[in-house]
């Protein structure tokens, strides 16, 4: 079997912002101090502990909107690797292409472009993957109708709490990205959508191969993931712990 | 779903905003091109009248007066020559032609021109458009009158009419002063109108024509009526030497085939100038003279037109600028999908030179509208006859001039939008 690069893996990844915007921090105060993080292709990993800002700046540097050696204080760097490419090797637009085309962001908001259709929202990831124009709105079409939304040329105005959830969980897998990033995807959900919302995401995810990297402080989540982590086990030098036995599995 | 697509739902998304940047850079465009417009048509419009004639001897008090009055129609000519001084203008020097006029009566308070056939066949108002009809014919006896075709819109005369001539002009009248006394009518004599002119837009349009004779006839006939009041009427053959008065001719220097007509004109235009007792001018240079006294306060306009233009650009900026603060969370999910800084960028700044666009190509409908309003609002106004025409050079100028200004207004917000942090906001609002 070929050897395909693992869908993350972050190598000695120290980083805090620089000292005018933290100023409460004292000097050997890291936000994120990772030795090793790895997730194999088609991954899914629960995040927990820690700050929220934490693992908000930890989703941020992994899709390359951060650059930890250039954005953080001195002593800040480490090497994260996205399905083999080191995202910060990358530079300005061609970053900004690779994150569109294999990594897609969920959002505790959703974060839709409003005055665009669902179906325009999902095209909006499909302008920047190398797939043909002519091919946009079909394969939106298909992918919002897999993910059960009968109205794509809605607006998000028009579409319930849970239709937009699944707009979002859409547009984040239009490209067919590696691995998936998602930030408290549950946050504002009411706990009914939130668990029809956790569905949707983790099935899509597993379907489409993608990992999933999932940020959450949710305690109903836990029994979702086979493998759980906390950002204070992977700053410790321990070694990280057995992948503990699933409960119940869904 | 392409870049087009964003830009233009946030334009239609803003819709109050884009129409009223729009119209702004409609306005400064459509007021810049009409003055460009009537700056070349202004110039034009003074020179239209004064044709393939090269000079005008009248006995006024200054060439610039004589153009004025021969072929404005400002004032009837006050000094006269008689005809025997005119035959000597006419051999002195070799002339194509050499046309006497008469200006005096008028009817209606339009001013009306007396001269002989030649004035029809060989003077041309406008260089290589000879006098045309509309209807009817020209004048070839006495009593017969050819209207200006601005006249004939005015009088409501057609061919085949009855009119009486006015001596002078009612200025007074015309001024509105009740208590001017009556302008005297010449009743006595009857002219019937024979032709109607097309137009040639020049101050020719609202004159009337006569023959010279009947205009000798006619003023004889006071003359005579003042020494003996029982003179029934008065024809040719009762004219004195003295009744046979003109206020100017047109002359056409002769010109050698092939040779350059300025070149026999100067020297002839020199002789006649040493004579102390006529006025003697170049209708081409005077116009060109009177018009650029005209033409620096034109500049001014024009500069006017330039500072409304740069406000119009101000005012996209502001429109962009405001509306950033509302975008910064669309521009963050935009990059998050693979947006780069450099297309957010492109983006905005495609934006604001769209507006420009639309906005020059709105201003140039505003133009041709306008320069029609103008020029009519001119000729009721001055009597002036213009026709305006965009220069297509100069309109090109504009509206890219017009665009890339946009573009311009658009840097600022472009930049912010550039530097939006993407972190800051992708957070949950509150």
């Amino acid at each position: 079997m070929p050897d395909t690069p693992p869908a993350l893996d972050i190598q000695a990844l120290r980083f805090r912002y620089p000292a005018p915007r933290d100023p409460d921090a004292g000097a050997d105060d890291w936000i994120l101090n990772i030795p090793s993080l790895r997730l194999d292709r088609a991954e899914q990993v629960l995040l927990t502990g820690g700050s929220g800002r934490g693992k908000s700046t930890l989703l941020q540097i992994i899709a390359g909107l951060m650059d930890p050696a250039a954005d953080g204080a001195p002593g800040s760097g480490g090497t994260v690797l996205v399905a083999g490419q080191n995202i910060h090797a990358l530079a300005g637009a061609g970053r900004d292409l690779f994150r569109g085309r294999h990594i897609g962001m969920i959002f505790q908001t959703f974060n839709l472009l409003h005055g665009f259709t669902a179906a325009e929202n999902v095209m909006a990831a499909l302008m920047f993957s190398g797939v043909p124009p002519k091919e946009h709105r079909p394969r939106a079409l298909a992918l919002l109708e897999h993910l059960g939304i009968t109205r794509p040329d809605a607006t998000p105005d028009r579409l319930s709490v849970g239709q937009q959830q699944r707009v979002a969980v859409a547009r984040a897998l239009a490209c067919d990205p590696v691995l998936v990033l998602a930030d408290e995807p549950t946050a504002s959900l009411d706990p009914d959508n939130a668990a029809a919302a956790m569905d949707l995401i983790q099935s899509a995810c597993r379907e489409k191969g993608a990992a999933l990297l999932c940020v959450s402080h949710d305690p109903s989540m836990a029994q979702r993931f086979q493998r759980r982590e906390s950002l204070a086990d992977l700053s410790s030098d321990k070694p990280p712990p057995a992948p503990r036995p699933a409960a119940a599995t869904t | 779903m392409t870049d087009f697509t964003i830009i233009l739902r946030s334009l239609t998304s803003r819709l109050f905003s884009t129409v009223t940047t729009v119209v702004t850079v409609a306005v400064a465009v459509g007021l810049m091109l009409v003055l460009l417009s009537m700056r070349d048509s202004g110039r034009q419009a003074f020179e239209r009248g004064s044709g393939n004639m090269h000079l005008l001897v009248s006995r006024d008090a200054s060439p610039t007066v004589a153009v004025l009055n021969a072929l404005f129609y400002a004032n009837p000519p006050r000094n006269y020559f008689l005809w025997s001084e005119y035959e000597r203008l006419a051999a002195s020097h070799p002339f194509d032609w050499a046309i006497p006029t008469q200006q005096g009566d008028s009817y209606g308070g339009l001013p009306v021109l007396a001269s002989t056939p030649q004035f029809f066949t060989d003077f041309q108002p406008n260089d290589g458009e000879p006098w045309a009809l509309s209807d009817g014919r020209f004048f070839d006896k006495p009593f017969e009158v050819v209207l200006g075709a601005e006249a004939a819109a005015l009088t409501g005369l057609r061919v085949g009419d009855k009119v009486h001539l006015t001596h002078g002009i009612p200025q007074s009248r015309q001024l509105g002063d009740p208590n001017a006394p009556e302008p005297h009518v010449h009743r006595d004599f009857t002219y019937t109108v024979v032709g109607v002119l097309r137009p040639t837009g020049s101050a020719h349009d609202r004159a009337l024509f006569t023959d010279l004779t009947s205009a000798w006839i006619i003023h004889a006939h006071d003359r005579r009526k003042q020494a003996d009041p029982s003179v029934a009427t008065t024809t040719e053959a009762d004219l004195l030497p003295d009744d046979k008065k003109i206020t100017g001719v047109y002359l056409r220097v002769a010109t050698r085939p092939g040779q350059n007509a300025s070149a026999s004109l100067l020297p002839v235009f020199d002789a006649l100038r040493r004579d102390p007792s006529i006025t003697v001018a170049q209708p081409v240079q005077q116009i060109g003279a009177l018009f650029r006294i005209v033409s620096s306060v034109d500049r001014i306009f024009i500069a006017i037109a330039a500072v409304v233009m740069v406000s119009s650009g101000v005012g996209i900026m502001l429109a962009l600028y405001n509306s950033m603060e509302q975008r910064r969370r669309q521009i963050a999910v935009l990059r998050v999908l693979g947006c780069s800084r450099g297309r957010i960028f492109n983006l905005v700044l495609t934006e604001s030179a769209l507006i420009g666009l639309l906005g020059a190509a709105l201003g140039v409908v505003f133009c041709l509208v306008g320069v029609r309003l103008v020029a009519s609002v001119v000729k009721e106004m001055l009597g002036l006859v213009i026709r305006p025409a965009l220069p297509p050079d100069l309109a090109l100028y504009v509206v890219v001039g017009s665009i890339a200004l946009a573009a311009l207004a658009g840097v600022i917000p472009a930049v912010m939008a550039y530097r939006t942090s993407v972190a800051n906001n992708l957070r949950p609002i509150g």
